[in-house]
C-alpha cells in the first residue's frame, strides 16, 4: 500500500537502513518538509485557502491530477498530504483505481476520487466527499472488474495502461504491463557501432574462410584469423583495390573476393575448372553460388540478378570488373543492366551511403577506397539481407530494399530445393496441359502406345487367342527413376557407373573449418536425443544447455568430434553401390566419406535433371495421359485402360516403358505395379533397383503383411513410434488393430486410412490434374536479422514472391499463415551448417483475409500483422515462411485450362460423398451402378435461354467429365456453355465478367459437377460463380440434351452485376426469368417436391452447400433400384480397388465426379451446375461445407424433407460430422444439431427417418461415451 | 494504442487465468444458487457481465470458493487445467451432477484489448445465462446436497501442485473415486464459447437416477 509512495522517495535518499525507526523518522521529516514548503508554495501561487483544513490525504496509485499536483494543492488549501498511509491520521484516500484486496483493506475508509479535491477548490469550499466516493458501497464480494470498469474511465486517458481494467483488475498491473511493452523498444534500440563493426568483421571472416575452404581445401582449414585482424589485414594487403593489385585479386586474395562477393563464384570457377551452370547447392558449402549471391545482393546495390549463371560468360566478368574500378559505379551495374534496368537509378545513393557506413565501421582505414569497396562493406554487414536504417541512410535503405526484393526471388531461382519442389508443380502443369491438349485436340498421338500395339500385333499374330479377355483389373504403374540425381549425374560418365557416387555440393575431401559460434556437437546431441526420444517416447523437448564438460567428453570420442570438421554438405542422392556401404541420402558428406572412402562426389546439374525428367514424362505421355506427377523422377500412371486396350500384361507394359525411358534418358527406371497406388508404390520398393514388380492381387495379403508400417504413406517417425508403442511394427500387426482403436488413437480419418492401407486398400485415384491447396514461399537459409525493419522488409519481399507464385498459378488465397523458425533457446547462435537454421522452434500463426487475394501488399500487411503479434526477437529468427491457403481461382480462363475445378473440389468432397462416376457402363462397380442409377437426367426440352439467343450451341467435346468448362461467373449468361463463347466475347466484357466474379470470390467456390447423362453426356459448362442460373427442367426426359441453369430468385440477382452485363445478356436474363414461370409450373407438375426449393435460397453460397448435400442423396423415387440393391455400400466398401476395372476415362470421370455427382434423378438438382467450395480443411467441423448452425439446419431440413429414404453414406456423413463436433469440443452445437435432427426425423412420415435418427444417435453416443464417459441426455 | 499479448508473453496466461477465475467464481455461486445446494436466502442478487447473477453472502462459503479458485489460477495460467468441475454430491457423497468447464486454448492465441473487452464478456455472459436457466434441462437434486470443486489437470501438472501449495493448509488432494465416478451419467451440453484467448465449453453430467 505504502509502497507506491515510498518508492517515489526511495531514490531521493538512498542511504536508508533499517525500516522500523527510520520510517517513523522519515514520515515525521516529510511532514515537516510539507509544512515548510506550504507557505513557500502559497506565496508563489498567491491564491490560497484553508478549505481542506483538517483533511489529510493519501494518494494511492495513479491519479489525475498526479500525486505531486495533489500535494501542491493540499499545501495551498490548508490540507495535509501523507506520503505514507496511516490509518489514524489519514482522513481521505485518493485513488482512481483500486484492486479488490485493497478495497477490502480500506473498508470503512473514505476512498475518494481526485476530482473531489479539484472540484472543492473550484467551488471554494470543501464539498461532501460522498459524491466522489470511488466505491459507493464497498462490499466484501465486490466484483473486481466491475469496479475497475467504473474506475477505469478517468484512467483510460493514460496511454501507458492499455490493459488497465479489462484484463487486470489489480492496479499492480501498473508494474506488470509496462514491461511488456518494452521488448519492442528494446529491439529498436540501435546496435552500437562496436557491434556493427563486429558484425562486419565477422562476416568478412566468414567469407574468408569459405574461400579458403573451397579453393585450397584442407590445408588452411581451421586456420582462423582473429576477427579484427582478418579484416584489417585484408584491407591493408590491398588498401586500394581501385588503383591496383587487382590482377592478383582473381587469385585467392581474400580481399579481392570480398570486394565483389557476387563475383566470387566466377573467380572460383576457373580454379576449380568446373562450370557453375545451374549449380545450386542448397548447403552452405564454399562454392555455393547462391550463397554468395545473396551476400552480395545485400543492401548496397542491386543484386546481380543472374538466375542462370552462364558458364561461358561469367569467368570473364571478374576480370572486367576490376579493370573498371576507376569508374566504380559502373562496375556493379555492369552485369545487371540487362536484368535490372530499374535498379540502376537507385544505385548511386546506395553506394554513397554505404561508403559512409563502411568508413565508420572500418575506422576510416579504407577511406580512400571508392564506392565499390564500400559496397562490400555494407553488404557484409548486412549479410542477412538488409541494411539497418542506421547503417545507411534513407536513400540507402530504399536501394537496399529494392535489392533485397531481388534476393528472395534470386534465392528461389538459385535454391536447389526450391527447384526440385517447383518441378513437381511444373510437371503437374505439364500433365495438365497434356490433358487439355487431349481435350482440345481430340485425338492425341500416343507414339509409344502405337509402337506397343504394333509389337503386340506382331507377337500375337499367331496366337491372338491368347489375348483372352482377361479380368480387367485396374492397374497402376508407379514409375520411379533409380537414384535419379546420380544416374543423371553420371549418364555421360561411364567411368563412374558401378562406383559409389553421391550427388552433393561438396567435392573436397569432406572437411571444412568450423565457424565460430557454431556448436555442431550440441546440435548433434540434440538430433541424437531427438531420435532417441522418438524411440523411447520420452517427452522432454527441452534443449539442454551447452553440454557440461563430462558430457562433452563422452560425446566427443570418435565420430561426433570428427563431424565438427566434416563437411556438412548433404548428400542429395547416392548410388546403390554407395548405399551398400551405408551411405544414405541426406547424410552429411563428410560422414559419408568416412563410411565409404572411395565415394565419388558428383555436382548438381539442374539443367540435366530437368531435361531428363521432362524426357521421362514425355515418354510416359507417349503411352497415356493418365499420369500423375509425383516429383521430378516419379510418376503414377493409370494403365488400366491402356492394358485393356492393348491386351497386354502389366509386365509387358512396364518393360516397354523402362526400355523406352532407358533409351531416351540413359537412366534406369523401376516400375512397381499394383491394383492401386499404394500397392504400386510398395511394389516399386521391391522392383528397385532397375527392375519391375507386379504385385498381383492374390499376393497382396502376404506381401503387405510383412511390410513395415513406415512404408505406408503418411506414417512418419512420430506415428511409427506411436504405433510401435502399440506393438505395431508391420502392416500385419496393424491389421490386428481394430478400426475403432486406430480411430481413437489417430483420429477418425487417419485411423480409417491406416486401417485400409495396412490391408492394401487404397481408393485414391491417379490424379492427372491436381489442385493446389496452398501457395507458399519459405526461406530458412541464411536468415539473420539484426533489426526489426529487416525482418519487415524481408516479409514484404517474401510476400511479393508469394504474389508471384499465386499469379503464376492463377490463384488467390484467403488465409495467410506466417511460419517462423526461431532459434531454440540454448541452441548455438551459429549453427553447424553455414547459414543454416540450426535447432529451432517452429511457430506458425495464421489469419484470414476478408477477400481472396493475390496481392503481395495485402499479404504483406497481413503477414506483418501476424509478425508483430508474435513478438519475436528478430535476432533469433532463422527461417520465415509465408503460406497462402484457401485458394480460389483468380480468373475463370486460367482455371479452365490449368486447374479444373474437379480436382480442386475434391479435397473436401472426397470425404463427403462416395465416389460416383458417371457415364460409365452400368456393370463396372458399385459406384458405377449408382452412378448410372443416379445419373442426371435430362435436360429440359425447353430451349435454354442462352441457346435461344442464337449463340453458338455448346460445343460437345468428347464425353469426358473434365471437358466441362469451369466457367465462373455471376454473369449468368446461360449459354456460355463453352469456352468459345467466352472467348468470343469482347475482351472488355470478358474482363468484366472475370472481375465481377473475382469480387464475389469471398464465397469459395469451385467447379460444378459435370452434367452428364448415362449416355455419352455432352460436356456442359458449369457456371462457377455465386449466382447460378438454373431452369428447372423436367426429369425423366432422359436423352434430351440441353443445359440446365438455375435462376436464382430475381431479387437475389446482384443488381450491380446485372447492370454490368451487356444489354443482350440482361435481356436474355429477363426472358429467362420470364420463362421460369412456365418452367416452374412444369417442374412442379412433373413431380418433384423439392423442385424449386433452391430458388428460394437467399444466398448462393448456401445453395451450393445444400446441393452438395442433396446430391448425395438419391431419392427414393429416383430410378435407383440398383443402388438400393446394394446394401451396406458404405464408403469404405466403395473402394475402387475392389471395383472392377474401369476404362480410364471412366476412372477419370469418377475421380472428377466422385464427390459431387450422383444427384437423385428424381431431383432436379442433379442438373444444377453445382458450385463447390474448395476450402482447404478448416478448423471447424463442417457438414457439406456448412459450419454455421443455421446452414447446418438448412441442410438437414432439406435432406429430411426432400428425400424419402436416406442413403447410408449420407447418414454416415452426418455421424462423421457429429464426431468431429465432439472432437472439436463443441458439445453445444452437437446438442443442437441432434435435437434438431430428432425433431425433424421423428416428425417425418417415413419411419426410415426415425431409424436413421436412432442410428445417428447411437453412433454419436458411442463417441461421446468414449470421449466423456457419459452419454448425451436427449430430452 | 493497441496492445497485443501472445502466448509467449508470460503475462498471457495470467490474463487468461484472471478472466477465467473471475468468471468461475461467478459461475460457481450461480450454480450453487440455481441447483439449490444452499438455501436461496444466503444469496444476493448482483450484476455481472451486465446480467443479474446470484452471489452467496456466506463468508465461509465465499472464502472456500475464493481459495479454491486461487489454487486453480496457477494451473490455468500454465494451461494445465483441462477441466474445472463443480460436483454436486448427495448425502452419501456420490455425485449427482457435475458442471464441467472444459478449458482449452484456441490454436492461435493473441489478445488485444479490443477483442477482450467486448467479445469475451459477451461470451461469458452467454455462459452465465445458460447456467441460470439450466434447471430447465436438469432433474431436481435430492435434498441435502453438497458440492466440491475438482480440477482435471493435463499431464503431470499434479507433480508441481504437490510441491507448491498456493495457499497454506489448502492443498489439492487427489479426488476419491467415489467423488468422480457417476453411474450412468448423462451429458447435457450447455454452452461452448470460443474466443481469442480461451476455448471453453460447459456441460453438465447428470446421474440418471438422482433420487437413489
Amino acid at each position: 500500500m505504502s509502497r507506491d509512495g515510498w518508492r517515489k522517495k526511495a531514490s531521493e535518499d538512498d542511504g536508508w537502513g533499517g525500516r522500523g525507526g527510520y520510517m517513523a523518522a522519515k514520515v515525521c521529516k516529510l511532514e515537516q518538509q510539507f509544512h515548510m514548503d506550504a507557505p513557500r508554495e502559497k506565496q508563489k501561487e498567491g491564491a490560497s485557502s484553508s478549505i481542506f483544513n483538517g483533511v489529510a490525504i493519501y494518494v494511492n496509485g495513479y491519479t489525475d491530477p498526479s500525486a505531486d499536483e495533489l500535494r501542491r494543492l493540499m499545501m495551498l488549501h490548508g490540507g495535509q498530504y501523507h506520503v505514507y498511509y496511516s490509518r489514524s491520521k489519514t482522513t481521505h484516500t485518493i485513488a482512481t483505481n483500486l484492486p479488490n484486496n485493497k478495497i477490502q483493506e480500506l473498508k470503512g475508509e473514505k476512498v475518494v476520487r481526485p476530482e473531489w479535491i479539484t472540484d472543492s477548490i473550484k467551488a471554494g469550499r470543501q464539498l461532501s466527499y460522498l459524491q466522489y466516493q470511488l466505491y459507493p458501497k464497498q462490499k466484501s464480494l465486490a466484483f473486481p472488474s466491475m469496479c475497475v470498469r467504473k474506475a477505469q474511465e478517468p484512467a483510460s486517458s493514460n496511454p501507458s495502461h492499455p490493459h488497465q481494467g479489462n484484463i487486470h483488475p489489480q492496479s499492480n498491473n501498473d508494474q506488470i504491463l509496462p514491461s511488456y511493452s518494452h521488448p519492442k523498444t528494446a529491439l529498436n534500440s540501435p546496435l552500437t557501432m562496436q557491434q556493427q563493426s563486429n558484425l562486419i568483421q565477422h562476416s568478412h571472416q566468414e567469407s574468408d574462410i569459405r574461400l579458403n575452404g573451397s579453393v585450397r581445401g584442407c590445408p588452411r582449414q581451421g586456420e582462423e584469423t582473429p576477427k579484427v585482424n582478418g579484416v584489417h589485414e585484408e584491407t591493408r594487403d590491398n588498401p586500394c583495390p581501385a588503383t591496383g593489385g587487382l590482377k592478383e585479386s582473381t587469385l585467392i586474395n581474400g580481399h579481392a573476393h570480398l570486394v565483389n562477393g557476387a563475383l566470387k563464384p566466377l573467380d572460383l570457377a576457373p580454379h576449380s575448372n568446373r562450370p557453375f551452370a545451374g549449380v545450386r547447392p542448397r548447403s552452405p558449402q564454399p562454392h555455393s553460388p547462391h550463397l554468395e549471391h545473396r551476400d552480395a545482393a545485400g543492401p548496397s546495390r542491386p543484386p546481380p540478378v543472374s538466375p542462370k549463371p552462364d558458364a561461358d560468360q561469367r569467368p570473364r566478368t571478374p576480370i572486367a570488373c576490376p579493370s573498371k574500378l576507376s569508374n566504380p559505379q559502373s562496375a556493379p551495374h555492369h552485369r545487371q543492366d540487362s536484368d535490372l534496368p530499374s535498379a540502376q537509378s537507385s544505385v548511386l545513393p546506395g553506394l554513397s551511403t554505404n561508403q559512409g557506413l563502411f568508413n565508420i565501421s572500418e575506422k576510416s582505414v579504407l577511406q580512400d577506397q571508392t564506392g565499390r569497396v564500400s559496397v562490400n562493406g555494407s553488404f557484409h554487414s548486412v549479410s542477412p539481407f538488409k541494411p539497418t536504417p542506421n547503417d545507411c541512410g534513407q536513400s540507402g535503405k530504399s536501394v537496399a530494399q529494392e535489392a533485397e526484393a531481388k534476393i528472395i526471388s534470386e534465392f528461389y531461382s538459385h535454391s536447389r530445393l526450391h527447384h526440385i519442389s517447383t518441378w513437381r508443380n511444373e510437371f503437374s502443369e505439364y500433365v495438365n496441359s497434356l490433358q487439355s491438349r487431349r481435350r482440345a485436340g481430340g485425338g492425341a498421338v500416343f507414339s509409344g502406345k502405337d509402337r506397343l500395339r504394333k509389337l503386340c500385333v506382331n507377337s500375337n499374330s499367331g496366337s491372338s487367342c491368347l489375348r483372352a479377355p482377361q479380368v480387367r483389373q485396374s492397374c497402376i504403374l508407379h514409375v520411379d527413376m533409380d537414384c535419379f540425381f546420380v544416374s543423371v549425374g553420371i549418364r555421360h560418365r561411364p567411368d563412374l557407373v558401378g562406383k559409389p557416387v553421391a550427388v552433393t555440393s561438396n567435392r573436397g575431401p569432406g572437411y571444412v573449418a568450423q565457424r565460430p559460434g557454431a556448436n555442431p556437437q550440441l546440435e548433434q546431441l540434440f538430433y541424437q536425443r531427438k531420435a532417441n526420444q522418438y524411440r523411447s517416447e520420452s517427452r522432454d523437448g527441452e534443449l539442454e544447455m551447452t553440454p557440461s564438460p563430462e558430457n562433452e567428453e563422452t560425446q566427443n570420442n570418435g565420430m561426433v568430434q570428427d563431424l565438427a570438421a566434416l563437411s556438412m554438405a548433404e548428400i542429395a542422392s547416392c548410388s546403390y553401390e554407395a548405399r551398400q556401404a551405408g551411405v544414405r541420402n541426406g547424410m552429411f558428406f563428410g560422414q559419408a566419406k568416412q563410411l565409404c572412402p572411395e565415394l565419388q562426389a558428383v555436382p548438381y546439374d539442374f539443367q540435366a535433371y530437368k531435361e531428363v525428367a521432362l524426357t521421362m514424362y514425355e515418354t510416359l505421355a507417349s503411352y497415356t495421359y493418365d499420369i500423375e506427377a509425383l516429383s521430378c523422377d516419379e510418376a503414377l500412371v493409370d494403365a488400366t485402360a491402356l492394358l485393356a486396350e492393348l491386351g497386354i500384361t502389366p509386365n509387358d507394359l512396364a518393360s516397354a516403358i523402362r526400355a523406352d525411358v532407358k533409351e531416351k534418358t540413359g537412366c534406369n527406371a523401376s516400375v512397381g505395379m499394383g491394383s492401386n497406388i499404394l500397392l504400386a508404390r510398395l511394389a516399386t520398393r521391391k522392383a528397385k533397383p532397375n527392375g519391375q514388380y507386379f504385385l498381383r492381387s492374390e499376393e497382396v495379403d502376404d506381401f503387405i503383411r510383412d511390410q513395415p508400417v513406415t512404408r505406408l504413406p503418411g506414417v512418419g517417425r512420430s506415428m511409427a513410434s506411436k504405433l510401435g508403442s502399440l506393438g505395431v511394427n508391420t502392416c500385419g500387426d496393424l491389421q490386428q488393430v481394430s478400426m475403432a482403436r486406430l480411430q481413437r488413437e489417430f483420429g477418425p480419418r487417419t485411423g480409417q486410412t491406416l486401417f485400409r492401407f495396412c490391408r492394401g486398400l487404397d481408393d485414391r485415384a491417379v490424379r492427372s490434374e491436381k489442385a493446389r491447396k496452398s501457395v507458399s514461399a519459405e526461406m530458412n537459409y541464411n536468415i539473420r536479422f539484426t533489426q526489426v525493419e529487416e525482418a519487415e522488409s524481408f516479409l514484404t519481399n517474401l510476400s511479393m514472391e508469394v504474389q508471384k507464385r499465386l499469379q503464376g498459378v492463377g490463384l488467390k488465397g484467403r488465409r495467410v499463415t506466417l511460419k517462423v523458425m526461431m532459434r531454440k533457446p540454448g541452441a548455438p547462435v551459429e549453427p553447424a551448417k553455414y547459414g543454416g537454421h540450426g535447432i529451432c522452434d517452429n511457430l506458425a500463426r495464421s489469419s484470414s483475409l476478408a477477400h481472396a487475394t493475390d496481392s503481395g501488399q495485402l499479404i504483406a500487411a497481413e503477414a506483418l500483422k501476424l509478425f508483430y503479434a508474435m513478438k519475436l526477437d528478430v535476432k533469433d529468427m532463422r527461417g520465415v515462411g509465408l503460406q497462402v491457403q484457401q485458394l480460389e481461382g483468380s480468373h475463370a480462363g486460367h482455371q479452365d485450362t490449368s486447374s479444373p475445378g474437379t480436382s480442386r473440389s475434391r479435397s473436401i468432397r472426397d470425404l463427403f460423398m462416395a465416389q460416383r462416376p458417371i457415364g460409365g457402363q452400368p456393370s463396372a462397380s458399385n459406384q458405377e451402378k449408382s452412378s448410372t442409377v443416379t445419373a442426371p437426367p435430362t435436360p429440359p426440352s425447353e430451349p435454354m435461354p442462352g441457346t435461344s439467343k442464337g449463340e453458338p450451341p455448346p460445343v460437345h467435346t468428347p464425353n469426358h467429365a473434365r471437358t466441362r468448362l469451369n466457367f465462373s461467373i455471376e454473369v449468368p449468361s446461360p449459354s456460355q456453355v463453352d469456352r468459345s463463347v467466352l472467348e468470343a466475347l469482347p475482351a472488355e466484357l470478358r474482363r468484366q465478367v472475370e472481375e465481377s466474379w473475382s469480387h464475389r470470390e469471398t464465397e469459395p467456390n469451385t467447379s460444378a459437377p459435370p452434367l452428364s447423362s448415362p449416355c455419352p453426356s455432352p460436356p456442359l459448362a458449369q457456371p462457377r460463380g455465386t449466382l447460378v442460373l438454373q431452369l428447372p427442367n423436367q426429369p425423366g426426359q432422359a436423352g434430351a440434351t440441353g443445359i440446365v441453369l438455375e435462376l436464382p430468385d430475381f431479387s437475389q440477382v446482384d443488381p450491380e452485376v446485372f447492370a454490368a452485363l451487356p444489354q443482350e445478356l440482361q435481356e436474355e436474363l429477363r426472358s429467362a426469368y420470364g420463362r421460369r414461370e412456365n418452367a416452374q409450373l412444369q417442374g412442379t407438375v412433373v413431380e418433384q417436391r423439392n423442385a424449386l426449393l433452391q430458388l428460394k435460397q437467399p444466398t448462393a453460397g448456401r445453395t451450393k452447400r445444400r446441393y452438395k448435400r442433396r446430391n448425395a442423396s438419391p431419392a427414393k423415387k429416383g430410378p435407383s433400384p440398383l443402388k438400393r440393391l446394394l446394401p451396406g455400400n458404405s464408403p469404405a466398401k466403395h473402394s475402387p480397388s475392389k471395383a472392377l476395372p474401369l476404362p480410364p476415362k471412366q476412372i477419370d470421370a469418377s475421380t472428377g465426379l466422385k464427390t459431387e455427382n450422383g444427384p437423385s434423378s428424381s431431383s432436379q438438382k442433379q442438373n444444377i451446375p453445382e458450385v463447390l467450395s474448395k476450402y482447404t480443411p478448416r478448423p471447424a467441423p463442417t457438414l457439406a461445407g456448412a459450419c454455421e448452425l443455421s446452414d447446418i439446419r438448412t441442410i438437414l431440413r432439406e435432406w429430411v424433407t426432400t428425400i424419402s429414404e436416406p442413403v447410408e453414406e449420407d447418414i454416415l456423413q452426418v455421424v462423421r460430422y457429429c464426431t468431429e463436433l465432439v472432437e472439436d469440443k463443441d458439445l453445444e452445437k452437437l446438442d443442437l444439431v441432434i435435437k434438431y435432427m430428432k425433431r425433424l426425423m421423428q416428425q417425418s412420415v417415413e419411419s426410415v427417418w426415425s431409424m436413421a435418427f436412432d442410428f445417428i444417435l447411437d453412433n454419436v453416443q458411442v463417441v461421446v461415451q468414449q470421449t466423456y464417459g457419459s452419454t448425451l441426455k436427449i430430452t | 494504442m493497441m496492445t497485443t499479448l501472445t502466448r509467449q508473453d508470460l503475462n498471457f496466461g495470467q490474463v487468461v487465468a484472471d478472466i477465467l477465475c473471475e468468471f468461475l467464481e461467478v459461475a460457481i455461486h450461480l450454480i450453487l444458487y440455481v441447483r439449490e445446494v444452499y438455501p436461496s436466502g444466503i444469496f444476493q442478487k448482483r450484476k455481472k457481465y451486465n446480467v443479474p447473477v446470484q452471489m452467496s453472502c456466506h463468508p465461509e462459503l465465499n472464502q472456500y470458493i475464493q481459495d479454491t479458485l486461487h489454487c486453480v489460477k496457477p494451473l490455468i495460467e500454465k494451461n494445465e487445467a483441462e477441466k474445472v468441475v463443480v460436483v454436486i454430491m448427495d448425502k452419501e457423497h456420490h455425485p449427482v451432477e457435475r458442471f464441467v468447464f472444459e478449458i482449452s486454448q484456441p490454436p492461435l492465441l493473441s489478445i488485444s484489448s479490443e477483442t477482450l473487452l467486448s467479445h469475451v464478456e459477451q461470451l461469458l455472459r452467454a455462459v452465465i445465462l445458460k447456467i441460470s436457466v439450466c434447471d430447465a434441462v436438469l432433474e431436481n437434486n435430492p435434498p441435502g446436497c453438497t458440492f466440491t470443486v475438482l480440477v482435471h489437470t493435463r499431464e503431470a501438472a499434479t507433480r508441481n501442485m504437490e510441491k507448491v501449495q498456493v495457499i497454506k493448509d489448502f492443498p489439492w488432494i487427489v479426488a476419491d473415486e467415489q467423488e468422480v465416478h457417476m453411474t450412468e451419467p448423462r451429458l447435457i451440453p450447455l454452452k461452448t464459447m470460443t474466443s481469442d484467448i480461451v476455448k471453453m465449453q460447459l456441460y453438465v453430467e447428470e446421474r440418471a437416477q438422482k433420487a437413489s
